[in-house]
């Protein structure tokens, strides 16, 4: 679905991604595992058109990505989730929900979608007229990924969803991810959190100071010598 | 209380209303593009003009010739977005600022000599009919044409409030506002809603204009004192209420015109920036600003 080839990013003099390739197929969870400062947030940050891309290609659903404007991509169903804060802390539960639907092709089914994201996250509709800032990390997360999930995202892509949450609202927010893969939505994340993120992604790659050192299936990475030694406290 | 002092009290609250209403298109701009545009008086000033000529030549009550005034320079507040602007939104936020001052400065000094070529540099007023007409309470005169721009402010910022918290578009501004980068990826065309924003602004600066052309003067070199007015307004209101932004703007008019009764008129400008430090000093986002993550 996804297709990225040789991708190379910079910012100014300082190029941060070399020509890294990787793909992700329908329906599945494919993650980006890696240190802080590998380059795997800049690659996200490119492939959503928020940063310059200086080589290589890339391709959704057969179409050409390259040079598209952000709201496009959200348009065409590629919805990211930013790292911390994702939700406008200067609105309402509701009215976050409500902006997550902007595209003309997701306000169409707005009501439908809202009941939806509702159904999976109770919470949001107990909390729907508080103001965003006011909701714990985990509720934060929450509103995060309904409202991503409201502009009917074909490709979901998450920045980092474990980051400052407590393993167990980890847990919780990765069975979410499960769960949103099951209704066929593809999803592409970025995790520092290595052993976490090998235990839901169908297909991982390992990203070191801008390229890619390994990939394989969840089960091939973790019996990986490397990967142990370098990312899993065995 | 002497009829002078009351006098006085009525007289600020009627140009604070005008304060408000030019701070309300600066805190717009302001606000969602984070740019600092110092040529918004003068913004105020081609509308004062436009509502004059409208006037003058083809006979256009200024408050006929409002709607076209504002549809007029919300076109040149589209055109300056697109030659100007737009160049300065593509830097990051917090280097906006500097950049914005820069490009407007020199726009300021432009559109002056621009108006003192055309416009030649005297001091124009309208003068309708009703001009000298004044409602009189309890024997305190209140000028109509001057109370028709507190009655403008007061309706754009309840305008603006109910766009902001009602409409779809003004969820998308405030998103905007808070944060660019995460409005994009929920799918909202920023640049639109810049070059709207910013045109809303030079628009509502020229709505302001032709008030002041119809209740006091304009000239081609009032400019940067409106703008200052407005930015002083805005800092004291603090971004978060265009309700709140009126209020300001009054209670700025009320403090100068007491301090121009009570201290003396060579004082009027200094007690308002007295006032000013001393509110930053207690509440630095202003009075009715919000923390912002």
């Amino acid at each position: 679905m996804l297709e990225v080839e040789g991708l190379e990013v910079a910012y100014g003099d300082l190029q941060v991604v070399w020509g890294i390739s990787f793909q992700v197929p329908r329906d599945s969870i494919v993650a980006i595992l890696g240190p802080n400062g590998a380059g795997k947030t800049t690659t996200l940050l490119a492939l959503m058109g928020l940063l310059p891309i200086g080589a290589g290609s890339v391709r959704f659903g057969g179409e050409d990505l390259v040079g598209l404007p952000t709201h496009q991509m959200v348009d065409r169903g590629i919805v990211m989730i930013p790292e911390e804060r994702a939700a406008f802390q200067s609105l309402t539960v509701a009215e976050n929900l409500e902006l997550g639907a902007y595209t003309p092709r997701a306000r169409t089914v707005y009501d439908q979608t809202l009941a939806e994201v509702y159904e999976i996250f109770p919470r949001l509709a107990e909390r729907r007229k508080q103001s965003a800032a006011t909701l714990s990390g985990g509720e934060r997360q929450m509103l995060a990924i309904g409202k991503a999930l409201m502009a009917r995202p074909r490709l979901l892509i998450l920045d980092e969803p474990s980051l400052g949450l407590a393993p167990i609202v980890v847990e919780d927010i990765f069975g979410v991810i499960r769960r949103i893969r099951d209704r066929g939505v593809s999803v592409l994340m970025v995790e520092q959190h290595v052993e976490m993120a090998l235990e839901v992604a169908d297909y991982a790659y390992i990203l070191e100071m801008g390229a890619i050192v390994a990939q394989g299936s969840g089960a091939e990475l973790e019996a990986d010598t490397r990967v142990q030694e370098a990312y899993l406290s065995l | 209380m002497s009829q002078l002092v009351a006098q006085s009290i009525v007289s600020g609250l009627l140009l604070g209303g005008v304060y408000g209403l030019v701070a309300l298109g600066l805190a717009l701009s302001f606000g969602v593009l984070h740019v600092l545009n110092v040529a918004h008086g003068e913004l105020l000033m081609l509308g004062g003009y436009l509502a004059f000529f409208a006037f003058t030549n083809w006979g256009l009550d200024p408050f006929v010739s409002l709607p076209l005034v504002f549809i007029v320079m919300f076109g040149f507040g589209v055109l300056l977005y697109l030659c100007l602007f737009r160049f300065v939104t593509r830097t990051e936020t917090h280097t906006r600022i500097k950049n914005s001052l820069l490009v407007s400065f020199g726009l300021a000094l432009v559109l002056q000599a621009l108006a003192v070529r055309f416009f030649t540099a005297d001091e124009r007023t309208i003068s309708t009919a009703y001009s000298s007409e004044a409602l009189t309470v309890w024997s305190i005169r209140i000028p109509v044409v001057r109370l028709a721009g507190l009655v403008v402010a007061v309706v754009a910022a309840l305008a603006l409030e109910w766009i902001l918290s009602r409409t779809r578009f003004g969820k998308a501004l405030r998103a905007t506002s808070e944060d660019w980068t995460r409005a994009a990826l929920t799918g909202i065309d920023v640049r639109r809603v810049y070059l709207i924003a910013f045109a809303v602004s030079a628009a509502l600066a020229a709505t302001a204009g032709s008030m002041v052309s119809l209740g006091y003067s304009v000239s081609p070199g009032i400019g940067l004192g409106w703008t200052l007015k407005a930015l002083i307004v805005v800092v004291l209101a603090g971004l978060g209420s265009m309700r709140g932004i009126v209020v300001a703007g009054v209670a700025l008019g009320l403090v100068e015109s007491l301090a121009s009764v009570w201290i003396g008129g060579q004082y009027r400008e200094v007690t308002a920036l007295v006032l000013f430090l001393i509110v930053l000093s207690f509440r630095p986002l202003g009075f009715f600003g919000r923390a912002r993550a």
